[in-house]
């Protein structure tokens, strides 16, 4: 069914492959070829499997990924810059000396009897004072 | 050892054809030298990508054609200077010392270019690879139809394009 013109098309020889590649293309094959199993010096199935998993994801874009890796190390180091010195700074202002404790202590206690007193005068109820029975009836009738 | 030599066998076997296809979808010869070295990495690293396919050329093509049209992608994006790619452009065709026959295949090349990729891709497989449309049907994943059509429209405007020379060469 080929016309002419098909056919003048299928004679067009086309470029042979480099001689020099096959030796090249087959050493890096080599290179990266999985381990064959049944090997004592092999690593495990599971671990192949990782490695390959790992492999494909990072192989193809090497460089994105270091950028990525650069980018958080970047992150993590400025933020443990800036986190670092607030621990430090309120573990010295912590009070250690005695001399502070009591006084500290002094001032709960002091706090702590104010709050009682005026929690208690709040919190007493109303004394009931009963009245004659005459001025109960006054109280009615005005 | 074994795996060695069957990625011998596998790269003897289909480099040739492979090699051309990538060639004339890239038109770039270093590009095609990383393309292929990186499918036969991909088996090397993983061999049961080949086990339980049928057609070992098409799985192939197939495998090339993936890899070619990323390539494009990222070739898209990335150049800016078309002028400086299209003049590294070489042909798929091997020089011809009569001068004739290398006008028609310079000619050829260039409309080959103009094929959309798709199209050249069919073109290619079944003019050069010698593959049926069943198998460029499965190696591009595609219906049948779908590739005899896409063959039909390339070899229509190759044809048009090739008019004026290859009626004075014939």
């Amino acid at each position: 069914m080929n016309d002419d013109f098909e056919q003048k098309l299928q004679r067009q020889p086309l470029r042979p492959i480099p001689a020099g590649w096959r030796a090249e293309i087959l050493r890096e094959g080599r290179r990266v070829a999985v381990p064959e199993t049944g090997n004592t010096n092999t690593v495990s199935p599971s671990k192949l499997n990782w490695r390959t998993i790992l492999t494909n994801i990072f192989w193809p874009y090497p460089r994105a990924w270091a950028g990525l890796a650069a980018v958080w190390i970047l992150i993590l180091t400025v933020d443990f810059s800036v986190r670092d010195p607030a621990p430090a700074r309120t573990e010295k202002s912590a009070p250690s000396s005695p001399e502070v404790m009591v006084e500290l202590r002094q001032q709960q206690r002091l706090l702590a009897e104010l709050m009682g007193s005026s929690q208690t005068r709040e919190a007493e109820p109303r004394k009931f004072l009963p009245r004659p029975q005459t001025a109960r009836a006054e109280i009615l009738t005005a | 050892m074994r795996r060695g030599t069957e990625l011998e066998r596998l790269y003897d076997g289909h480099a040739q054809p492979l090699y051309a296809f990538l060639l004339n979808l890239t038109r770039h010869e270093a590009d095609t030298r990383d393309l292929l070295q990186e499918l036969f990495v991909k088996i090397a690293r993983d061999p049961e990508l080949l086990a339980g396919v049928r057609d070992e050329r098409a799985f192939l093509i197939r495998l090339a054609h993936n890899a070619a049209i990323d390539w494009m992608r990222r070739r898209g994006t990335r150049d800016k200077t078309r002028e400086q790619f299209t003049a590294e452009r070489i042909s798929p065709f091997a020089p011809d010392a009569n001068p004739d026959e290398q006008t028609f295949r310079a000619a050829l090349a260039g409309a080959l270019a103009e094929l959309p990729v798709e199209q050249r891709a069919v073109v290619h497989l079944k003019l050069w690879a010698g593959m049926t449309f069943e198998q460029i049907a499965e190696a591009l994943d595609v219906p049948p139809n779908t590739a005899a059509s896409r063959y039909r429209y390339g070899l229509d405007k190759l044809r048009e394009h090739l008019r004026p020379i290859y009626e004075e060469i014939k």
